[in-house]
């Protein structure tokens, strides 16, 4: 059986958490009976991708997108220096909604064993991956265009944190149903094809300080790497791994994830063969 | 330089703490709306906290810590002394508990209309904003309005009553499809509706904010009393 970066999976669950309890505690203090020495910030309040929409309308008013507050522009900074070191950890580490897919994943892998995550060709599959830009492009025009959080009517995270409140429309619940089926047979649907943060954070695989690199001449050809990576990267046909869709979660590194072969694959800023 | 899971993980919450803790000591870090309403920036009331910049998202508690009146002649002015946690009551839940009775309104507006009352502030409040009964009566006790101020509000008061049978009439107001103009209607909206530029800017009488700016902060920002423009645009969205 396969290592699993367990260290993540304790950080994924601590987030999975705060985001829950944030989201509960927010609905009390509407009603009047907030948890005592907690703050009453809204769920939006901590989404990064909020100061991410916000930016044009910070840019042109001075002010910020409708329920979006200073502290997601605080976050949206953060993550973006972690991703500008790490890649996009926030993705694999963090995101709320990213750790819900994986553990509804765990049941897909049951069900499927080995065919689980493999459905679409990836020759169709490089593509269609894409199409998370189409939406971040919609997303950041329709909400600089109207100045609201024009995403959430179709978030199935907010829909996941918020649907006991009544203000979840139709169409983030379809997606969150949707989400839920695509994630017995594919991992992170919602990350690959559709997540315009994730979009966002992709693109500093390409700038980002640390990349994940493969030593070519201890490489095994075991292919432990690419079966073990949640988005599908070719990992093993690369001697420097720089996909837009790298969610830095260590699953095929040598120290921490599923390669059999020490100081094989690992995040180095050096080339693994100079060393 | 090679990285570990662990120190990656700890590198982010370091990362993360550290930027919250920067943000925080800057003053900048906010995860809700500002409560400190806009101040009077010149006249005689200069450097006084203005209801006119009071918001839906306030809280009774909110209103009582900006004017400092307290939360029971709040809640007493609003019919709601009866709530188990009065202070937690957000302003902006007027509109669905009583809405709009016999052609007026019991809104945020009332809220912004009562305290410049009750402390004696100037304050235009918006064409058919109301108050109900039991705030008058306190006024009439405890207010700092001039007697005339007074008897116009009195003459449009609604009685508690009358407002709590609107109660159940007002649960699925839709604002989309009445195009009502309110405190946070935004420029865009109003194109949305179907007026053009020129015509807001017309009534305006000087270039349109931006789109996603609202017109109520537009007005606040300019120096022009939201209800001078208010009346007129809802006429413009009531004859489209």
């Amino acid at each position: 059986m396969a290592k699993r970066v367990k260290v993540r999976k304790w950080i994924q669950i601590i987030f999975f958490t705060v985001a829950a309890f944030i989201a509960v505690n927010h609905s009390l203090a509407e009603v009047g009976k907030p948890i005592p020495l907690i703050g009453e910030a809204s769920l939006h309040a901590i989404c990064p991708f909020g100061g991410v929409v916000s930016i044009y309308n910070l840019l042109t008013t001075g002010s910020l997108v409708k329920m979006i507050h200073e502290s997601s522009v605080v976050l949206m900074i953060i993550v973006f220096l972690s991703a500008l070191i790490f890649g996009p950890l926030f993705c694999g580490w963090i995101c709320p909604f990213g750790t819900f897919q994986e553990w509804i994943s765990r049941i897909g892998r049951k069900l499927f064993k080995k065919r689980y995550n493999t459905f679409i060709p990836y020759k169709f599959d490089k593509y269609l991956r894409f199409l998370r830009y189409g939406v971040l492009i919609w997303v950041l025009i329709m909400t600089a265009w109207s100045g609201k959080i024009i995403f959430a009517d179709y978030d199935p995270y907010y829909a996941l944190f918020q649907f006991w409140t009544g203000e979840v429309a139709v169409t983030a619940f379809i997606a969150l149903f949707a989400v839920l089926g695509l994630s017995l047979f594919i991992e992170r649907p919602f990350c690959k094809y559709v997540c315009p943060y994730g979009a966002v954070l992709g693109l500093f695989n390409f700038i980002r300080i640390i990349p994940l690199r493969r030593n070519v001449s201890t490489c095994i050809s075991c292919s432990a790497c690419d079966k073990n990576c949640p988005m599908n990267i070719p990992v093993s046909k690369k001697k420097k791994i720089i996909d837009h869709q790298c969610i830095s979660c260590f699953e095929c590194t040598s120290e921490d994830g599923a390669c059999p072969v020490s100081s094989t694959m690992e995040f180095n800023t050096k080339k693994l063969e100079e060393k | 330089m090679r990285i570990k899971a662990k120190t990656a993980g700890i590198s982010f919450f370091i990362l993360m703490l550290g930027g919250i803790l920067i943000s925080m000591a800057a003053d900048y870090w906010a995860t809700e709306g500002s409560k400190d309403p806009l101040k009077y920036t010149d006249g005689e009331f200069a450097g006084e906290n203005n209801p006119a910049d009071i918001r839906g998202s306030y809280s009774m508690d909110d209103v009582h810590n900006a004017f400092d009146i307290p939360v029971e002649t709040l809640t007493a002015a609003f019919g709601l002394s009866h709530e188990e946690n009065p202070g937690s009551i957000q302003i902006k839940l007027f509109e669905e508990i009583f809405g709009i009775v016999d052609g007026k309104e019991i809104g945020t507006d009332s809220m912004r209309y009562f305290v410049a009352l009750y402390k004696g502030l100037p304050y235009v409040a918006e064409e058919g904003t109301a108050l109900l009964k039991p705030a008058i009566s306190i006024l009439r006790k405890e207010g700092s309005m001039t007697d005339e101020e007074l008897s116009l509000a009195a003459e449009n008061a609604v009685s508690l009553e009358t407002a709590e049978i609107n109660e159940t009439a007002t649960e699925d107001h839709d604002d989309t499809v009445l195009m009502e103009i309110k405190g946070k209607t935004m420029f865009s909206e109003l194109y949305d509706w179907g007026l053009s530029k020129e015509d807001v800017e017309k009534i305006l009488s000087m270039p349109a904010g931006a789109r996603t700016m609202s017109v109520r902060d537009f007005c606040i920002a300019n120096g022009i009393e939201f209800s001078t423009v208010k009346e007129p645009l809802q006429e413009l969205l009531d004859n489209l």
